[in-house]
């Protein structure tokens, strides 16, 4: 796991502070109940904190689950 | 702070039974971050104490403060932003921005400021209120260019400034300071479109973070320093007394004008209660002609003790420690010389040192700004002007009753000393909660009390609040001693017993038992008492009078008060509201 992946992690960890690891990797909106709007604006603010990112408003439907962050996050970190 | 630090703040454990503050924030936009980061740094100011920050209803910041349950309560913390005031000052509504709505704009933001004065100043009447005014930009919605003020937008800042000097002299009501907000937060980086449209939070991160902090300082303010020990050469005035001359020491010319204002500043703290001590190696006649010049800025009468000899610093620091009778962590001390801030440092590791920049003349206005931090109150109490001459009584005392033959009981007798007492509780009583949270020595038990508490054991029907203010041919100490407990019969149960150290040898603390013992005709008084570091005056007084040692509740029978207790030459004058 390379260090993007563990502060990706840290972040939703703190969003999210009842998932282990393995439930974090696997979350969605979908398959956890936390997930709602408040939780999604505090997890696109603590990436804007952690990654210097601006997320553009069009791609928030998208994200929906830690796969999509993580993709997100590596296209725009690395191209930032 | 980041929000990831602020989340894991929050969610650190804490005992089941720490004490609680509720705090409600009232503001109009969704709370979002500012709630987290004001919890976070509440909580890193109380670290144990559990926080909990609640909020309202999104777009009604007036509303949100007049339906708060005042019992649900303990502080109130208020964010507005222009929107607040009418919702076309924000960028959410699509209300209009043209010239014949600005007039209607303005009239409808007055409007809405008187509003939240009256619900704000009810509030304030049972909590608490810290209140941060609009810190956010105004749209571009005037007419004139950006580098040109309208008189529309002149207006609204008239009517914001109006509202806050009207409410900031109410006791419970507290601003945040806008200029130390600019200095923390630049002004052009607060505003979030993209959030503020997104998800109705109008701050970037850092501002929301540095705008809690703040408020946070402001909830939860630091104990304001008691005293400033000061050198003298290259300090309170330029040059060496001993080298230059009485007339050769200067503050006004040119390069010694920051000893003029350091002179003046120290006139400032002096004025609002602080103690000021000189430390000074120097010839004593020679500093005695010095202060005699009559173009000194601070009155020689405000500085006391003035220690000047030719020994260590930490000496003074010592003797005028003793006099002041207060602990080295509520003390500054200053000097131009490094190697005296080191000698004095070292001995006295709790005082902060300061080095006066004699050659630098920004970092004096730093320095300035800093004792203002160490010393600032948010109330100047009328003990803190008569705090001074309460001490040199205390020394005059001393020196009378030390040296004068005479026994104490004749002393005192010869003192014509007063004490009035008042039995009722008034939520209102500034002094007393602020001698329970400061006071160490002459302190049953070293219990604290915030506000919560404070304002939950005044409203128990079953407890009383007793206060004793003294006054004697020296001067007066104004409130000195403060009990709270509750009567059960022909019985008293003393929770919280403190006394200012100012009050020491006056047999004070054996008036307030005497009274306590005749006025309800009690039987029996006993202690909430506690051991801690610093309470051995209160420790002797109660080993005294019960002969016997001392553990977590100490009883005392009138029987053995009266056997034990000096003859008491006081004027006594109670006033008496057992309901109150």
């Amino acid at each position: 796991m390379d260090n993007l992946d563990n502060r990706l992690v840290r972040c939703f960890s703190s969003v999210f502070p009842d998932l282990n690891e393995d439930q974090i990797r696997n979350a969605s909106v979908d398959s956890v109940s936390a997930w709602h709007s408040l939780a999604s604006v505090t997890l696109i603010a603590l990436l804007q904190e952690e990654f210097g990112l601006q997320v553009n408003l069009a791609d928030l439907p998208n994200l929906v689950s830690f796969s999509a962050v993580q993709n997100y996050v590596r296209h725009h970190h690395v191209a930032s | 702070m980041k929000l990831i630090d602020a989340l894991a703040i929050i969610r650190r454990p804490l005992a089941e039974d720490a004490p609680l503050l509720r705090g409600f924030l009232a503001c109009g936009f969704t709370s979002l971050h500012l709630q987290t980061f004001l919890t976070a740094r509440l909580r890193e100011r109380s670290p144990l104490e559990r926080v909990e920050v609640t909020t309202g209803l999104f777009g009604d910041l007036a509303g949100n403060i007049e339906r708060i349950q005042i019992a649900d309560c303990d502080v109130l913390v208020v964010a507005i932003e222009w929107q607040d005031l009418d919702l076309r000052l924000g960028i959410r509504n699509l209300g209009g921005w043209r010239v014949a709505d600005l007039p209607d704009i303005v009239n409808s933001a007055e409007r809405m400021i008187a509003r939240l004065e009256k619900a704000i100043r009810n509030v304030a009447g049972s909590v608490p209120v810290y209140i941060s005014l609009p810190t956010l930009p105004l749209p571009p919605l005037f007419t004139t260019p950006s580098v040109q003020a309208s008189v529309y937008e002149l207006q609204l800042r008239q009517f914001v400034t109006t509202f806050a000097a009207s409410l900031a002299t109410h006791p419970r009501i507290r601003f945040l300071n806008a200029q130390q907000l600019d200095e923390c937060s630049p002004p052009s980086a607060r505003l979030d479109v993209q959030s503020e449209l997104l998800s109705g939070f109008p701050y970037q991160l850092p501002h929301a973070s540095v705008l809690a902090e703040l408020l946070a300082v402001l909830v939860r303010n630091p104990t304001a320093k008691k005293g400033l020990i000061t050198d003298l050469d290259d300090t309170l005035w330029a040059g060496i007394l001993g080298e230059n001359g009485v007339d050769g020491i200067s503050w006004h010319l040119e390069k010694a004008h920051i000893h003029g204002l350091y002179q003046q500043f120290l006139a400032s703290l002096a004025s609002a209660g602080v103690l000021i001590a000189v430390a000074s190696k120097n010839d004593p006649a020679l500093v005695e002609q010095a202060f005699e010049r009559e173009d000194l800025l601070i009155d020689k009468r405000s500085l006391y003790p003035i220690d000047v000899h030719w020994g260590p610093k930490s000496e003074s620091v010592r003797r005028i420690l003793k006099t002041w009778n207060i602990a080295p962590d509520a003390v500054v001390f200053i000097d131009d010389s490094p190697m005296e801030l080191a000698e004095v440092k070292a001995a006295f590791p709790e005082i902060e040192c300061l080095l006066f920049p004699k050659a630098d003349w920004q970092a004096l206005w730093q320095l300035l700004r800093r004792l203002r931090d160490l010393f600032g109150k948010a109330v100047i109490s009328d003990e803190d002007s008569i705090r001074l001459d309460s001490i040199r009584a205390a020394a005059a005392l001393q020196h009378s009753s030390n040296g004068g033959g005479t026994s104490l009981d004749k002393f005192l007798e010869d003192a014509h000393a007063s004490v009035v007492i008042t039995f009722g509780k008034e939520n209102e009583d500034h002094r007393a909660f602020e001698l329970i949270n400061k006071t160490n020595q002459f302190n049953l038990n070293g219990k604290r009390l915030n506000e919560t508490a404070w304002r939950a054991y005044l409203s128990d029907p079953t407890t009383f609040l007793m206060g004793v203010s003294y006054e004697d041919k020296y001067g007066a100490l104004g409130k000195i001693a403060i009990l709270l407990g509750g009567l059960q019969g022909t019985s008293a149960r003393i929770n919280y017993w403190v006394m200012s150290c100012r009050a020491f040898s006056r047999r004070i603390e054996q008036r307030c038992l005497s009274w306590l013992f005749e006025h309800f005709d009690l039987q029996e008084i006993s202690f909430d008492y506690q051991p801690t570091d610093r309470n051995k005056p209160i420790q002797d007084f109660l080993s005294n009078i019960t002969a016997a040692p001392l553990n977590s509740d100490v009883r005392v029978s009138r029987m053995s008060f009266l056997e034990k207790c000096p003859p008491l030459s006081h004027h006594t004058k109670a006033m008496v509201n057992v309901n109150g």
